[in-house]
């Protein structure tokens, strides 16, 4: 692996991004968005509604046991604070999605775009290897999601937490839970989302295909996040490192696959 | 060492339910410090062949190297040594003509504290530093060519495969450009392979031309050793002070192929078989007759029409016709 290859690729990438409107609206318009649309639709309503007129409810065994961990004072919280935390959870892990849509317009903006403005060419007639055209793709369509996640967490952590503290007494979020979601879960699912869509990207001509066949993937992985968020909030260790084991794994194989399914002469001669 | 060598080189493109040869058995050796051109019309084979020997493309059968290292073993190393210029520009537009020579540059690993000064270099030989700041969309289709040759030669690379580089240039540009494939094969030893069209350029520029139709090399050699080709259709236009009816009889007794006769302009143009030996004696003997002549002159055949003439035998219809659609 030539790392300075792999580091031009990417720069280079990285600029192309900057001048790009439509991705620069994913990573940074679409996030900001995402944080304030939801507290303030989702959220914020419910904070609106007059305690008095808030019907007591009975949210089950599986709720309390869930919540009670990740909230110290669950149980003494009255129901329309104790509804407020359940939204926003939820809503955060609505805001996490990001980490899985934005590779969709990345991935393919670099690879099917470079095919269809004809650049690739001159990087497959380049020195550079399979695997580190593949892994400086992989990267460059990354950074991005993880800068559009940043944003989206802040700036939905912030709202958030103004809406809310006044209910529960303390800043719900940053928590752990959160804190892990957005550095290790979200990263991780992210670079799946980004090697799937590079493989997609690889056999594809038009960036309109690959959106398409990319919304496929979209479904599992927010799936995979909810799964993730249940497991954070019964905080099991045990659990957390076996989802990350198994994340890491999955990087590494589709990082092979993707690569090997690479082919120089078929991004070349199927172009058109 | 050859710079470039093919055997029995060939490519077969899949479609649908068929194939499509785009490479014939091509036999190819060309020495280091040459300048080669490739000529051939549309659709001939000419971009393959350059894909094939840039390691772009596996080769259907046969082989070849390029510097020794064979095209299929030695892909990767191969494009590190070689420069090319696409058919398509492949400049990144959003891109200044810097930040495009600087990110070939990282891919070919020029050393960082040479990568600033090369530069300069190259894109002043080519005559757009003024441009160097601008995004490579807003330049004109020639700059973006001009800037596609530089960036092949940016890494100094001792062969470089230009795929019809001057199609799209100025007569001034591409007058840069002949330039500085002539001055660098000459001074630095680069071997150059260049497809192209420009009958005239190939003429001015090569050591060697390989005419190349559907897929197969049909005729190489210097320029003046494919003009040796149709030497028997080199014609003689004489041209007289005043004309008269004898002058044709006079060819047409003597039996001289008649290929052109124009009696108001008082010329006649035709084909003598053993042009050195016996020009001097039909001189004579029209001069003998009385006819004042004012001008002779020898006019061979040109290159163009060597290539045209060449390429139309070939054009038998063949059993796999999808070429005919480019
Ligand atoms: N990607 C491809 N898939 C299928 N057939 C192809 C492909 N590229 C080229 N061909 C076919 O291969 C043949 C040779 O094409 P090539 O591009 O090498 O010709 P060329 O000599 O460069 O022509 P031109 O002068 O028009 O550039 C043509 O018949 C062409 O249709
Ligand atoms: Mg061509």
């Amino acid at each position: 692996m030539n790392w300075q290859r792999v580091w031009a690729m990417i720069r280079k990438d990285v600029i192309e991004f900057t001048k790009s409107k439509y991705v620069m609206s994913a990573i940074i318009g679409m996030p900001l968005l995402f944080a304030i649309i939801f507290p303030l639709t989702a959220i914020m309503p419910i904070a609106k509604i007059d305690p008095a007129e808030f019907e007591s409810a009975d949210f089950g065994q599986f709720i309390n046991n869930l919540f009670s961990k990740a909230v110290s004072n669950w149980s003494s919280l009255d129901p329309q604070a104790q509804t407020l935390v359940m939204l926003a959870y939820s809503m955060f892990i609505v805001v996490l999605m990001l980490p899985i849509i934005i590779p969709a317009v990345t991935a393919s903006e670099t690879v099917v775009g470079e095919k269809e403005r004809k650049t690739m060419e001159a990087v497959l007639a380049s020195p550079m290897s399979e695997s580190e055209i593949v892994l400086s793709k992989i990267i460059s369509s990354f950074l991005p999601s993880v800068i559009g996640t940043l944003i989206a967490a802040i700036g939905y952590i912030v709202i958030t937490d103004i809406i809310v503290y006044p209910f529960i007494g303390q800043l719900l979020f940053p928590d752990l839970i959160s804190m892990v979601l957005v550095f290790i879960f979200s990263p991780m699912v992210s670079i799946i989302s980004v090697e799937l869509m590079i493989m997609i990207s690889t056999r594809v001509t038009s960036v309109r295909d690959a959106y398409q066949l990319g919304s496929l993937i979209v479904l599992p992985l927010i799936m995979l996040v909810v799964a993730e968020m249940f497991g954070l909030l019964f905080q099991s260790t045990i659990t957390m490192i076996a989802g990350i084991a198994i994340l890491a794994v999955i990087i590494f194989i589709l990082f092979k696959i993707t690569a090997n399914i690479f082919d120089r002469e078929r991004a070349l001669v199927k172009m058109v | 060492m050859l710079a470039v060598e093919t055997h029995q080189l060939t490519k077969d493109y899949e479609t649908k339910d068929t194939f499509l040869r785009a490479v014939n058995n091509l036999n190819l050796k060309i020495e280091e410090a040459e300048i080669y051109s490739l000529l051939g019309p549309n659709g001939a084979g000419k971009t393959t062949s350059v894909r094939l020997l840039t390691g772009l493309l596996r080769p259907s059968e046969g082989g070849a190297s390029v510097l020794g290292l064979d095209i299929v073993k030695n892909a990767q190393e191969i494009r590190g040594k070689v420069g090319l210029l696409t058919e398509t520009p492949a400049i990144y537009e959003r891109l200044t003509v810097r930040q495009n020579l600087e990110f070939i540059a990282r891919l070919y690993n020029v050393p960082k504290k040479d990568i600033r000064h090369r530069i300069e270099e190259i894109i002043d030989l080519f005559d757009i530093s003024e441009k160097i700041d601008l995004p490579a969309g807003s330049l004109s289709k020639g700059m973006k060519q001009k800037l596609a040759i530089a960036r092949a030669m940016l890494h100094d690379p001792p062969v470089i495969f230009l795929d019809e580089p001057t199609a799209s240039l100025a007569p001034e540009s591409a007058k840069i450009v002949r330039d500085q494939i002539l001055k660098l094969a000459k001074t630095e030893k680069r071997t150059f392979f260049i497809c192209t069209h420009n009958l005239f350029e190939a003429e001015r520029l090569s050591s060697r031309i390989g005419i190349i139709n559907h897929g197969s090399l049909i005729a190489q050699g210097t320029p003046s050793e494919l003009r040796e080709l149709k030497k028997d259709e080199t014609t003689t236009l004489f041209r007289f002070d005043q004309w008269s009816k004898e002058i044709k009889d006079y060819f047409e007794t003597n039996k001289l192929e008649i290929v052109e006769m124009d009696t108001e302009r008082k010329i006649i143009s035709v084909i003598i078989p053993k042009i050195e030996q016996d020009t001097p004696g039909i001189i004579k003997e029209l001069i003998h007759q009385n006819h004042s002549i004012v001008e002779v002159k020898h006019e061979f055949p040109t290159l163009e029409k060597i290539y045209l003439e060449l390429v139309e035998s070939e054009s038998v219809p063949r059993e796999n016709h999808e070429e005919e659609e480019s």
